[in-house]
């Protein structure tokens, strides 16, 4: 039996590597829209993508949405990080929800040219304000100009967020303070051993 | 095993600076050095090295079981009395280990001898997994190699299962380093590649941003809470530090888990010779507190240990090797052979630690440089090996990486 891998990853590129990986990515055609309505406008001007797709898109989202909105356990917090009057309870927003958690409303969806049916990835993702006036996905791993527009996007902007219904809700994480950690290493530049 | 001379590939200093290995030298000194590599047979791969190592983390994780239940202990292994709840608790939550380097003296003949178990925070990952990865299979293609050579090294693929056996899919993972220190940050990228690859999301900090929250969690640089904290920062450290307090509280997971200080200590070495005595793989050791004042002939060794003390004393006195029970890189180790110092390191860190006896076991020569065998645990594994090789008896930072492969 052979005793080494077949491959391994040889380069190191720096702190960047963690977040470059992306960017190697393939990338799709993607649009954001506000509504359904501006979906299909598009589509009957011949879009990319149909009047089906936006249907079907658009529910996709709002499933989305009920199950992997961001959720805080106040209003204040969900206002701070989407901004004044973006956010409602969780029991308005679902049926069976809870009145003392709260979700950002919907403010958009991204379609992304995606094959349906991909393990971990969903074609339609909800789109929510941010409290600086543009637009963040589910998971907030990216922020957008714009909740209207055609883009290429990496295929990983379209991986499915991880469920926040049924989770602890966020609660503020403001820093407090900074650089507790690394001081009982006195002098010493590496430690490695 | 063998040391063969071999020709050094024509553009290793190019190809290391194009993939970003800029420590391939050090100090003006080569660090990663190709005109040589050691050879071993299958078996000495096999049966000398991978199942002893496998074997030697189970042992190790026994003692974890152990230590946690013994105050005195903890205190020998110089564990902060506040923090002793949060390393045995994550011993009982099962907190997931990733990955560690025993060292050993082995010349391809008899038992391999532990040295110690860098088990929290060990370096030359990079080389081991990757940049050694490389050399064979360039030496193969060009024909220096004897055909069909192997090498001993899954460790990259070993770490990609083991991060997709521990975490969710789409996990979250935080890396730490301290900043500006390429050595360490190239093990913590070859980790962070290896997360990727299993599917996590890898994100890297340096270890002075991170920041508390009101709510008592830890914060990357972009205030993004951190789950999962890989730190290449030795325990004995942050438990020291103004956040140790927090850890507990925090619900992140730290990786390597706390636990793991209780192995990356020499205290670990007279616990497991104590547990295991006269196994094949480790060394007689005994805490200098207990064996001092026997050794320079000045009383008796404490009650507990006098049987295996008489057992080991003759080869204790003929040659051993005083190490303080934190220590990296050979600083403040000292070897005696009947009573006289015959090597010591110039580095005096953790010189005010307790310190351990450990019998001498010298590292065999080859050309006047002495081997040190690293063998990579990943999970409870063995999954490869890494060779420093130094001319002083001490390995330490001025050591060079050696390649190696396996004959067929």
């Amino acid at each position: 039996m052979i005793k080494r891998s077949n491959r391994v990853a040889i380069a190191i590129v720096g702190a960047t590597a963690f977040t470059l990986a992306g960017c190697r990515e393939e990338q799709v055609d993607a649009a954001a829209f506000p509504d359904l309505q501006s979906c299909l406008a598009d589509a009957s001007r011949g879009g990319i993508f149909t009047a089906q797709d936006c249907e079907t898109s658009f529910a996709q989202a709002q499933t989305l949405h009920v199950e992997a909105a961001p959720r805080y356990d106040s209003l204040a917090v969900c206002e701070e990080q989407h901004g004044e009057g973006a956010c409602d309870t969780e029991a308005t927003a679902t049926q069976g929800g809870s009145g003392s958690i709260f979700m950002p409303l919907l403010a958009g969806y991204l379609i992304g040219n995606i094959l349906g049916g991909r393990t971990g990835m969903s074609a339609a993702q909800p789109l929510y304000k941010t409290s600086d006036g543009r637009f963040t996905d589910a998971a907030r791993n990216s922020t957008f100009s714009n909740n209207s527009g055609s883009a290429k996007l990496n295929t990983s902007q379209f991986t499915r967020p991880a469920a926040t219904v049924g989770q602890t809700p966020m609660t503020r994480a403001t820093a407090s303070s900074r650089g507790g950690f690394g001081a009982a290493g006195g002098g010493r530049t590496g430690f490695g051993g | 095993m063998q040391k063969v001379t071999l020709p050094e590939r024509p553009h290793w200093r190019d190809q290391a600076k194009e993939v970003g290995f800029t420590f391939a030298d050090m100090h003006g000194e080569p660090y990663w050095d190709e005109t040589s590599a050691y050879a071993f047979s299958l078996d000495q791969i096999e049966n000398g090295l991978e199942d002893p190592a496998t074997a030697l983390h189970a042992m190790c994780r026994e003692a974890v079981s152990h230590i946690i239940t013994s105050e005195s202990l903890m205190d020998r292994l110089a564990i902060p009395q506040p923090h002793r709840d949060l390393v045995a608790d994550s011993w009982r939550r099962g907190d997931p280990e990733i990955y560690g380097r025993f060292d050993f003296a082995y010349d391809g003949t008899g038992p391999a001898k532990l040295l110690e178990y860098n088990a929290d925070t060990p370096t030359s990952l990079y080389e081991s997994a990757a940049f050694q990865w490389q050399w064979l299979e360039n030496q193969l293609a060009a024909g220096a190699l004897p055909e069909g050579a192997d090498q001993f090294n899954g460790i990259h693929e070993a770490l990609v299962a083991r991060f997709a056996e521990v975490f969710e899919q789409n996990s979250d993972l935080h890396f730490t380093a301290v900043a500006g220190n390429p050595e360490d940050y190239g093990t913590v990228e070859a980790l962070g590649w290896a997360a990727r690859e299993a599917g996590l999301g890898a994100h890297y900090c340096d270890l002075d941003k991170i920041a508390l929250s009101d709510d008592g969690q830890f914060l990357d640089d972009e205030d993004r809470r951190i789950a999962v904290l890989f730190k290449l920062y030795p325990w004995e450290d942050l438990l020291r530090d103004d956040y140790a307090s927090h850890i507990s509280g925090s619900g992140c997971l730290f990786l390597e888990p706390a636990w793991k200080s209780l192995l990356s200590n020499k205290g670990l070495l007279p616990v497991l010779w104590e547990m295991f005595e006269g196994h094949p793989n480790l060394l007689p050791a005994f805490f200098e507190a207990d064996v001092d004042d026997a050794m320079a002939g000045r009383g008796a060794p404490t009650e507990a240990v006098a049987a295996a003390f008489e057992r080991a004393e003759a080869q204790l006195v003929a040659g051993h090797v005083r190490k303080p029970i934190l220590s990296r890189e050979g600083a403040s180790v000292s070897i005696l052979k009947s009573g006289t110092v015959i090597e010591q390191s110039k580095n005096s860190d953790y010189a005010e630690h307790p310190r351990i006896i450990q019998a001498y076991a010298p590292l065999p020569q080859f050309d006047g440089f002495r081997p040190v065998v690293g063998a990579w645990i990943v999970g409870q594994a063995c999954a490869g090996i890494g060779i420093r090789e130094d001319r002083s008896r001490i390995t330490q930072d001025l050591s060079r990486f050696k390649p190696h492969y396996v004959t067929k």
